[in-house]
């Protein structure tokens, strides 16, 4: 196999070493396969997308939600067009299900001494058109305005308060996770390495350029370097001497509902549109969406923290979730919440990106500040950097061996019968449904453990499959998911983690805390 | 001297707060109880609290590492965390028969322990 | 695929209600009954529950939960009913077309003459009473950690804090501290525990394990795995209270904060089901709305007692067979719902069509009520009427009622009143 894990000592000199494996360090590790073999990813976690890659709300923004003139704004609708192409032979699912801006009577409040018939007329026309004007300015397509009949007939459980609304097609979902260990295995596939549970403790710099990463396994040589270090890109910056900003943590909570209650409550993302003055954090103010996987999502809220592991979330996120979207949704079953996650984000005190090779240290790239609509901008900030690593001496020959199709693993629930009963009869184990509430057979299971990234762990397993993500959250799979992990890394149940070290599932076997000697 | 003892009654939905006092081991009275089998749970309790233990051993070769156990009567609550200790220590091989003496005479009680379910 | 299978009933689930309704099925008359487990094994939930209290109205003998569970086993291995084993269905329609898999079957469809869905419940989760805090490893539900240490053999905690004092919460308290762990309290958001006094007696008392009443858990610390909680008193609109709040070092968090019935499939196949059980509204017979389709056990609605989801089980089953044996002979009746009077929550059966026989009718009530009588009218006739020194919420009243022959019904109630009403 050619993914190399902790277990294997590093490569002692790469063409290309990116730290961090979240989207943004995969998505650049993977473009680089296609100029050379020789690149290395560097993750301190389990697993690759443990970061604010797998806590956010999976949106291929097009940018309207971004300020004029912004790095972001620019690389969010670039990145927007080019998604298809980027995850093509990726088995990840891209669905542009579009987003509806919903302009509704608090957008200008009635009491605020306005002759109504001048407001319904900003309302209804010119705050549309103003919009769509923002948008198409910005290269954003296809954007369309719809009256109030019109947003009710494409989601008819938007508010009554609604007045007119703004369609953007090109908008769209994709799970940021699969997308993630998608784009690492496909790195793999054409020569990349990825080492997990490696964190990067310092630079050799000599004579103004990045000459080597050294890590707690070892050093790589290395001519450049890629930081991709998402919340700690500041400090991992600061090692070689390429820094000079600074990334405070934001924290984004958001509410998960169960798929079969919420599948149809709305069906495209909603949002509701707010003046500028009326936002009242730096969130663009969120929206209600499904998942790529169907389940319906509320948030995320946007609060600043000092603390770059605080992935908590508090009884007022969760109360000011409900309250902001009891007004944009007055019916949501909220009895249906199955699920809530936080994820810290990593803006630099200017909001913009910073992407750019460093003046100081020759080679060492930053990628860095790259909060929402970070996913969205992953293949425009990939060519960027490609372009910038290009300057930076990379090969500009595409190999003409780079393999453009990285294979998915079938899963159960998505398969016809007849294709189910092939499975079964060429291994049983595809027949033994491990997870209920997600249909995923230990077969499913299995393969993760032993995929190019492997899963290590039961948040690894359950990012590639959804054991444990349905209504019961893990309450019947969580141990027969953990004899899996045990039985195929063949270690003890009770070494099994639920993401790596320091979370183990179980603290002892029965009798053991009795004294009676362990099985 | 006196002393007083309060209990629960499990005996209905009514869980009535039962007050019990003694001198020397002797019951003098029970206050609370809304009923005689209050009156009498009260007495047990103090004169001689008995509970059925329920817990598990080790299998080897079974379909399963454990196997549920349970004392074919009640024993005296004083005993039950030292019978549970007990049979920690054990290992039956399988397969076992419901109901299986696992343990005879448990702590001097008299009581089995017994399988309380078949292990292939 | 090979051709359909139409079996003459097919019992989804072989918890105490599937095996009580598969017998019940084969000895009224059914001679091709088939019994699905998701599981390696029969018994559902019982084989876990390894504590004794099972079986004292059905056998008027105590028993723990494997032994009550073997019980009917051992008829079901006797009945020639064919069992399936770690098979899981797929897909329900009301057309009672059934696709389920295996690994020895695969995936293999089925269209019965009748259905019994007795799939059970499962447990409310962190997030459904929304507790906010971080997502470490050592966050589970009661029931999870009773399958860990009962049948694993696996202790999920050391040093344990149990939030919500159901019958579980607290069977699982003792067993934690039987297995050596230190169970540092009970919590309970409401001024009175949630399950039975007797356990509450024989699980915390007896180990001295103390229950906080009016508690609740407000956070959850440790990134990686539970390092401590916080717990505050609540005040009477159950709001935790700031100034209270105190933490808990421990190292799992168990919740024992309610039981949903597994409906998922009865949705799928388009069964109504009642807001208030949270299962599918049935008959006197267990009949649910969708035709040929019966319903038994805690996924019509969660009940305490065992013994009287293997009554419901009875029932359906029967009802199966009859239904299959009059093969479409018997029209339905239009039903008439059965109304919940004074101080009656809900009632199972919701609905009675033929008053043709004696019926179980299984209720809560609403609030706690001292010196109290339940009573059955029907037609304003009082067909039923029992004393309770106590009635309570979370302890399902079991009443019944019978016709002493078929008589036609326009009006049933079912209420409870003060003992020294009367009628």
């Amino acid at each position: 196999m050619a993914y190399v894990n902790g277990q294997r000592p590093l490569p002692s000199r790469a063409g290309l070493v990116v730290v961090g494996g979240g989207v943004i360090g995969c998505s650049i590790a993977r473009e680089a396969t296609r100029f050379i073999s020789d690149v290395v990813v560097i993750e301190k976690e389990s697993d690759v997308a443990c970061g604010t890659s797998k806590a956010n709300n999976a949106e291929v923004h097009s940018g309207i939600g971004e300020d004029a003139g912004t790095l972001k704004q620019k690389l969010n609708v670039r990145g927007n067009q080019l998604y298809d192409e980027f995850v093509r032979g990726l088995g990840v699912e891209l669905k542009r299900q579009g987003l509806l801006i919903v302009i509704t009577q608090r957008t200008i409040p009635r009491d605020g001494g306005m002759p109504e018939e001048e407001r319904m007329e900003l309302l209804t026309r010119k705050i549309p058109e103003g919009i769509v004007a923002y948008g198409e300015n910005a290269g954003i397509k296809g954007l369309r305005i719809l009256t109030r009949d019109e947003v009710f007939r494409m989601e008819p459980n938007v508010t009554r308060e609604a007045v007119a609304g703004v369609f953007d097609p090109t908008y769209g979902l994709i799970s940021p996770y699969k997308l993630t260990i998608a784009l690492a295995e496909h790195a793999v596939i054409n020569g990349a390495k990825v080492f997990l549970n490696t964190e990067v403790t310092g630079f050799r710099v000599e004579g103004g350029a990045v000459r080597a990463v050294i890590t707690d396994r070892g050093e790589i040589e290395t001519p450049m370097v890629v930081n991709a270090a998402g919340v700690f890109a500041d400090e991992v910056a600061d090692m070689a001497g390429a820094g000079g900003f600074v990334i405070h943590p934001r924290k984004g909570a958001t509410l998960l509902f169960d798929r079969q209650v919420t599948a149809e409550y709305v069906r495209s993302s909603v949002a509701e549109f707010r003046l500028p003055g009326q936002r009242t954090t730096q969130s663009k103010g969120g929206g209600a969406m499904p998942t790529a996987e169907g389940n319906l999502q509320l948030g995320p809220t946007a609060i600043e923290t000092d603390d770059k592991y605080d992935t908590s979330i508090s009884a007022e996120e969760i109360e000011e979730i409900f309250e902001r979207f009891h007004y944009l949704l007055p019916d949501f079953p909220r009895d249906a919440l199955i699920s809530a996650f936080s994820g810290v984000r990593a803006p630099t005190l200017e909001e913009d990106f910073v992407i750019g090779a460093s003046e100081a240290v020759r080679g060492f790239v930053n990628v860095a500040g790259i909060q929402s609509p970070g996913l969205a901008s992953a293949p425009a900030i990939a060519e960027m950097v490609l372009g910038i690593l290009h300057e930076l001496g990379l090969s500009r020959e595409p190999r003409p061996d780079f393999d453009p199709v990285r294979p998915a693993p079938p899963k159960f629930s998505e398969l016809s019968n007849v294709e189910r009963n092939r499975l079964i009869r060429e291994d049983p184990r595809w027949g033994n449904v491990i997870c209920r509430c997600e249909t995923v057979t230990e077969m499913e299971v299995v393969n993760a453990v032993h995929s190019i990234i492997p899963a290590t762990n039961m948040d690894a397993v359950k990012r590639r499959t959804r054991t444990g993500m349905g209504r019961c959250q893990g309450g019947f799979c969580h141990n027969r998911v953990a004899a899996i992990l045990a039985r195929e890394l063949g270690i003890p149940v009770t070494e099994v983690t639920k993401d790596g070290e320091g979370s183990p599932v179980f603290l002892g076997v029965a009798k053991e805390f009795l004294g009676g000697a362990a099985r | 001297m006196k002393k007083t003892h309060n209990y629960t009654c499990i005996n209905c939905p009514l869980s009535c707060a039962l007050e019990l006092t003694e001198e020397n081991g002797e019951v003098l009275e029970v206050k609370g109880a809304d009923c005689k089998v209050g009156q009498k749970y009260a007495r047990e309790e103090f004169e001689n609290p008995r509970r059925v233990v329920s817990t598990t051993v080790r299998v080897e070769g079974g379909a399963l590492p454990l196997l549920p156990v349970v004392s074919a009567a009640p024993i005296p609550k004083a005993l039950v965390r030292d019978a549970v200790r007990m049979l920690s220590k054990l290992t039956v091989n399988a397969p076992v028969a419901d109901g299986q003496v696992i343990y005879p005479d448990i702590l001097g009680t008299g009581v089995d322990i017994i399988a309380s379910r078949p292990l292939p | 695929m090979s051709a359909i299978r139409r079996p003459q009933c097919v019992v989804i689930g072989a918890g105490p209600a599937g095996l009580g309704a598969a017998l019940a099925a084969r000895e009224a008359g059914l001679s091709d009954v088939m019994l699905m487990e998701r599981d390696f094994e029969l018994g559902g939930i019982l084989p876990q529950c390894i504590h004794d209290g099972f079986g004292s109205i059905v056998f008027d003998q105590v028993l723990t939960g494997p032994q009550y569970a073997q019980r009917f086993i051992e008829r079901v291995e006797k009945a020639g009913i064919e069992v399936k084993l770690n098979t899981m269905v797929l897909e329900m329609r009301g057309d009672r077309r059934i696709t389920a898999v295996n690994p020895r079957d695969g995936v293999f469809e089925l269209e019965p003459a009748s259905i019994v869905l007795s799939m059970g419940c499962r447990e409310r989760t962190r997030h459904q009473v929304m507790i906010p805090g971080y997502r470490p490893a050592g966050v589970i539900c009661a029931g999870a950690a009773q399958r860990d240490i009962n049948i694993e053999g696996l202790m999920p905690g050391r040093r344990v804090v149990i939030l919500g004092s159901g019958d579980i919460g607290l069977i699982m308290a003792r067993r934690f501290t039987l297995e050596g762990a230190e169970v540092e309290g009970v919590y309970e958001i409401m001024d009175h525990p949630g399950g039975l006094t007797r356990n509450v007696v024989q699980c915390l008392h007896d180990y001295d394990i103390p229950l906080h009443l009016s508690h609740t858990v407000t956070f959850i610390h440790g990134r990686k795995r539970v390092e401590a909680v916080t717990v505050a008193r609540v005040d009477e609109a159950l709001r935790p209270i700031k100034e209270t709040e105190r933490r808990v070092p421990c190292d799992a968090l168990v919740l024992s904060v309610g039981l949903i019935p597994e409906n998922e499939l009865s949705k799928q196949a388009g069964v109504e089901l009642d807001p208030l059980t949270a299962g599918p509204v049935v008959d006197e017979r267990m009949h649910t709305s969708v035709d040929g389709i019966f319903a038994c056990g805690n996924v019509v609605s969660v009940f305490d007692l065992v013994d009287w989801v293997t009554q419901t089980a009875e029932t359906a089953g029967r009802g199966a067979a009859e239904y299959v044996l009059e093969a479409g002979r018997r029209k339905r009746k239009p039903p008439v719902r059965v109304t919940a009077g004074r101080n009656v929550k809900f009632v199972v059966p919701q609905l009675l069509r033929e008053f043709d026989r004696e019926i179980d009718l299984f209720f809560r009530v609403e609030h706690p009520e001292r010196a109290a009588r339940t009573r059955v009218l029907v037609d304003g006739e009082e067909l039923y009427s029992r004393k309770a020194k106590m009635v309570r919420p979370p302890e399902m009243i079991k009443a019944g009622a019978d016709p002493g022959g078929a008589r036609k019904v326009e009006d049933i109630t079912v209420e409870v009143v003060g003992d020294e009403e009367e009628a």
